[in-house]
């Protein structure tokens, strides 16, 4: 599979965000593989997408895949939307999972496979993918310790 | 002739500057951070000696380029108690005033300038400028075109917080409960309260849920309002009708998490303890002189973590505090046994007024003429207004 061009990118996600500082990673979802920015010199991982490591004040940072492994650090289960027009069927889980790649290194996202009263904090969760209105996004679901 | 204290106080040290060009192929945030970089290496400093920093831009939030907080964030700084975002000749009047006057001692300027969308035909067809643009200077529910930005300037992490501090420090929602009930009771003594009937620890139980754990008891209400203040010398005070309130000390707070939420940095290194560190280290007064406290209430959560921020009690110990400040009889928190919490009901009760009903509540207690609900003596105040991750100020007023 080749690699969407930018007008493809900018297409796909038409409704976000896009920039020249996280486009690879936006590239990398439409591919289903979750990229995070990563300083070629120290290896310190950079997450929002930003071109700079803060570590050593590098600029050198490519965007590199991690692994999906990661532990549920916070979440909130939310009951009423903001917008009256378009009112939540079920209440909606949101969760910031930290990465195993990092202290610190956390991606908002959903959990799956999990009913909300079995959520704990720092439970281990892998990456998976959800699909939303025709598109893919990442999401994550209890290990299997199996 | 008018005033120039200033004269000779304060000098630039560093000076950094990128490349120019029509179409350089970079972010605006990429372009601000070259230019700190080589001005911070220019300076001979480490980016930890940042304590200050003006971004590029109009509003005081920070999202869409080089705004402060995402110059924090990306460069690292783990704290700052001065943030602004300034455009044209403002920006460096901005940043000279605030090292004179002690609100920090290294300032970063910063200003990132990009082709806009609107400026040529050329920069209209290229899709980054025109994302940019549509994206440009605003906060909260950005880019929600992607569930992970959900959180940028959001209020529902806020309730993940919540839940965390309860694991984190093995406590149920007692502190939260008590201090949602202390407000709407202080709320009844002020006629332009929006509620102005007092909650009870059982109506806070029962109140409904809207981010879990959050209840809307917890959440502050909102209305419209304003709230203005006339500031000036204390020299020129003196010769003023009304009564002086003097500014004795205060701080802003910033850390390197910027504007993504879920990456919190826990309990002792958020915004509030970054400003309450900045403030007591420039207050001659000490929490022993504090007559009435204002902590912030837009959630509970950030007046739990401003209390303990103060430094009332240690990180994580508001529920004993409040347990043991607690006034069962009137449904009222007094700290220390003196200090009341909110007189005039903040937030929950009065209204959501970004926290400037604070600042006026506490100024008109000091004045001591708040009739019914003045108490009696109050001499010193603290209010801290802001968030766990931008703007958030810690202020001694005395009267």
């Amino acid at each position: 599979m080749t690699e969407p061009d930018d007008p493809a990118v900018f297409a796909y996600f038409h409704d976000g965000h896009v920039d020249r500082d996280n486009i690879a990673h936006y590239r990398g979802l439409m591919r289903s593989r979750l990229l995070v920015n990563r300083c070629n010199e120290c290896g310190h991982w950079i997450y929002p997408h930003r071109p700079l490591c803060p570590e050593c004040l590098s600029f050198s940072v490519e965007p590199a895949e991690v692994s999906g492994l990661g532990r549920l650090y916070m979440w909130t289960l939310i009951h009423q939307s903001r917008d009256p027009d378009k009112p939540l069927a079920t209440p909606l889980l949101a969760a910031a999972i930290e990465l195993v790649e990092q202290p610190g290194l956390r991606y908002l996202s959903r959990v799956v496979g999990c009913p909300p009263e079995r959520l704990r904090h720092d439970m281990p969760v892998q990456l998976t993918w959800i699909e939303e209105e025709g598109r893919r996004w990442p999401a994550f679901t209890p290990l299997d310790m199996g | 002739m008018a005033r120039n204290p200033l004269r000779d106080k304060v000098a630039i040290v560093g000076i950094g500057s990128t490349r120019y060009g029509r179409d350089l192929g970079r972010s605006e945030l990429a372009l601000g951070l070259e230019a700190a970089v080589a001005a911070i290496r220019d300076a001979g400093i480490s980016p930890g000696e940042v304590d200050g920093i003006c971004g590029t831009g109009m509003t005081p939030l920070a999202m869409g380029g080089a705004g402060f907080l995402s110059l924090q964030g990306a460069l690292g700084i783990e704290r700052c108690t001065w943030g602004k975002n300034g455009w044209l000749g403002s920006a460096l009047v901005f940043t000279v005033e605030a090292v004179f006057s002690g609100l920090c001692d290294m300032a970063l300027l910063v200003q990132a300038n990009v082709r806009g969308a609107n400026m040529s035909r050329s920069a209209a067809r290229d899709p980054y400028r025109a994302r940019a643009a549509r994206y440009a200077d605003v906060g909260g529910d950005v880019g929600l075109g992607d569930f992970a930005k959900r959180w940028i300037h959001s209020g529902e992490p806020y309730a993940a917080i919540m839940r965390r501090y309860m694991h984190d420090f093995g406590v149920g929602k007692n502190a939260f409960a008590m201090m949602a009930v202390n407000c709407r009771t202080q709320g009844t003594a002020n006629p332009e309260a929006i509620l102005r009937h007092p909650l009870s620890l059982a109506d806070y139980e029962a109140s409904r849920t809207i981010w879990d754990p959050m209840q809307i008891a917890d959440m502050d209400v909102p209305c419209d309002c304003a709230e203005a203040l006339v500031i000036t010398t204390a020299e020129r005070a003196r010769d003023l009708r009304r009564k002086p309130v003097y500014v004795h000390a205060m701080s802003l707070g910033g850390t390197r998490i910027g504007e993504y939420y879920e990456n919190f940095a826990g309990w002792r290194d958020n915004s509030f303890q970054v400003a309450h560190r900045g403030l007591w280290e420039r207050s001659e007064l000490s929490l022993a002189d504090i007559d009435l406290f204002y902590p912030y209430d837009g959630y509970t959560m950030d007046a739990v973590a401003i209390t303990e921020a103060a430094g009332y009690c240690g990180i994580g110990e508001a529920t004993d505090l409040f347990r043991s400040s607690w006034d069962a009889s009137r449904n009222l928190l007094m700290l220390d046994g003196r200090v009341p919490v909110m007189t005039g009901g903040g937030g929950l009760s009065h209204g959501r007024a970004g926290g400037a009903n604070l600042y006026a509540e506490a100024a008109r207690q000091l004045r001591g003429d708040l009739g019914e609900r003045q108490v009696p003596g109050a001499s010193a105040a603290l209010i801290s207004i802001g968030s766990f991750f931008h703007d958030p100020s810690a202020v001694v007023l005395r009267a």
